[in-house]
């Protein structure tokens, strides 16, 4: 047998070994990672929007709405928003009254900031009662004017969060996108 | 995000040597020597323009359509390994100077993961083309960036006494650190 | 030459040729993801697991693949096995998959691994390509163990997720931060140089 015969079956049967086994992982662990990543944002969904007897999905504009339903009554609107942290992009799911003046919750999707302090938005390690305090803070909180932090304080009005310490830049990056991205998604609610 | 930002973030903030930890073998192995470590940058760049783009393309004309995901690494590698061998072949036809510059780094390229890296990168963060090439070129400078910046202070290292201890790669890393370091101080920029 | 006891080819891979600390290889994510010990100790099996595997494979394999394509076909087993890798951590371990994110496909080109097909699995026996493996991913494991161990004590104050500083220890943050890693991975290299230059005289 010639060698660049060998070589060519060789590498095909290679190649085609690779393909079938991966082909069968496919199958195997597909639908796992889609549960995982479907029960990761019911579980968003569950904490960005009050009680509610369904939730529904609508896209308007740029926006996936998932539109919370009590009754015949809607009580919150759902989207995702993303923007840039202090190292990378963060996603965050919000959840607003229906006329974008209070968030009912928000939780962080994605997000890669500097391990252990940027990382405090979604845990912090030092508050052991409640890690996920700085994102509970926006449960309630008035959009406007705007939503604004405070440093080393506690929060004075209705519209404003306390920002980690030595964690500024990935606090303000969160209120930045909530703040854009809650503008956004009325005016595209609203066309 | 305009190309602009994703330059800058590829380029400085999200240094891929010294926050990405990308390229870190090359980093250490080539940064001896000034004109080597320039040399050594361009052709990573190089190569990581064109692996961008056709491991773009591969992704998005072939598997996505396709549902080949799977496939993903596979794939990329083995482009990116062919890739190498054809820019080889195709420097050394055309331009004999080029060659003689950049030749001896081509192959030790293919296992650089600041390549592979790149590629991966670019899909996760779900980059137009467009951003996808600004991504590329920055991150190729970030990275001959870092690798000058090393070369510079390797060769003043040449005359000073270290530790026996940290002679070598030990000193290089801690160097690093301290550029690292001051990396940081670019976070935020955007 | 005589052989050597096959044990040896094991013990080598914890010290001797420490992939790490010795052999300066696989850096990369040696440096980038030992924040904490836990993705420090899952990143060195799953690199572990796709170097035994490969080097099964490759040293199966050892006479049928042709000298030409050798690199290209042990590319694609290596690949192959760290898609595998990859898709049972996102299927099985969600958080760990999340923290290590594209630094489990860059298994690939970890050139501990294709260095160990190329140096070792292509020319050995069976037997003594698999202790090969299992010896140099215990010592990576190893040297990723220590290092995490190291940035996440100091750098956060806890271990495998549990505190285990005192109450007033404040957490050298640097630590968890790109610079920290190169500090310590710099400081453990100068340590095991000193040792084995003590140990030669």
């Amino acid at each position: 047998m010639s060698n660049s015969a060998k070589i060519i079956i060789v590498l095909t049967v290679i190649t085609l070994f690779s393909g079938g086994v991966l082909a069968l992982l496919d199958n195997f662990t597909a639908p796992k990672i889609k549960a995982h990543q479907e029960e990761v944002k019911n579980r968003a969904l569950r904490a960005a929007l009050p009680d509610n007897d369904r939730v529904q999905e609508v896209t308007k504009g740029d926006y996936r709405f998932y539109a919370a339903y009590r009754g015949d009554e809607m009580v919150a609107l759902a989207f995702e928003a993303s923007g840039g942290g202090y190292q990378s992009e963060l996603r965050l799911m919000v959840g607003v009254t229906p006329d974008f003046s209070t968030i009912t919750g928000a939780v962080i999707l994605e997000q890669v900031e500097t391990p252990g302090l940027g990382t405090k938005i979604q845990e912090d390690p030092a508050n052991k009662e409640n890690p996920g305090w700085f994102m509970g803070q926006f449960t309630g909180l008035r959009t406007e004017p705007e939503i604004s932090y405070v440093k080393n304080e506690e929060p004075g009005n209705d519209h404003e969060v306390r920002a980690i310490t030595g964690a500024t830049i990935s606090s303000k990056a969160v209120v930045n996108i909530l703040n854009e991205h809650i503008k956004k998604a009325e005016a595209a609610w609203n066309e | 995000m305009n190309l602009i930002v994703v330059f800058i973030s590829a380029a400085l903030i999200n240094n891929f040597v010294l926050s990405q930890f990308l390229g870190i073998c090359p980093f250490v192995g080539v940064s001896k020597k000034m004109d080597s470590a320039f040399s050594m940058g361009i052709a990573v760049t190089f190569v990581m323009v064109i692996a961008a783009m056709v491991t773009w393309l591969i992704y998005y004309l072939v598997l996505v359509p396709f549902n080949l995901e799977i496939l993903e690494y596979v794939s990329f590698i083995l482009v990116i390994a062919s890739l190498v061998q054809l820019v080889e072949m195709f420097i050394r036809k055309v331009s004999k100077p080029l060659y003689d510059a950049l030749g001896i780094f081509l192959p030790l390229i293919t296992t650089n993961c600041a390549i592979l890296g790149l590629a991966l990168y670019a899909i996760l963060n779900e980059y137009n083309f467009l951003q996808t090439l600004a991504y590329a070129v920055g991150a190729g400078a970030g990275f001959t960036l870092a690798l000058v910046i090393m070369a510079g202070i390797r060769e003043e290292l040449e005359l000073v006494e270290v530790p026996r201890a940290f002679k070598g790669a030990a000193i290089t890393m801690v160097i690093a650190g301290s550029l690292a370091l001051a990396f940081m101080g670019f976070a935020g920029l955007i | 030459m005589k052989e050597k006891p096959a044990i040896q080819e094991f013990i080598k891979g914890l010290w001797d040729e420490n992939p790490v600390l010795v052999q300066l290889l696989g850096l990369c994510p040696t440096l980038a993801v030992t924040v904490s010990a836990e993705n420090g100790l899952a990143m060195g099996v799953a690199a572990t697991f796709v170097l035994v595997c490969s080097s099964f494979l490759v040293s199966l394999l050892r006479n049928v693949i042709p000298n030409q394509v050798r690199i290209a076909s042990y590319i694609v087993i290596i690949a192959t096995f760290v898609t595998i890798a990859d898709r049972f951590l996102a299927a099985y371990t969600p958080e760990i998959s999340k923290s290590l994110g594209p630094f489990i496909p860059l298994i690939i080109v970890n050139c501990m691994i294709l260095g160990r097909q190329e140096a070792f699995a292509s020319k050995n026996k069976l037997g003594r390509s698999l202790l090969d493996a299992l010896g140099m991913g215990a010592g990576f494991t190893l040297a990723l163990l220590v290092l995490s161990s190291v940035r996440e004590v100091l750098g956060s104050g806890t271990w495998f997720g549990m505190d285990i500083m005192w109450a007033s220890f404040s957490t050298w943050k640097v630590m968890s931060l790109p610079p920290g890693a190169f500090l310590t991975l710099g400081c453990m290299i100068a340590a095991a140089n000193w040792i084995n230059r003590r140990r030669q005289t």
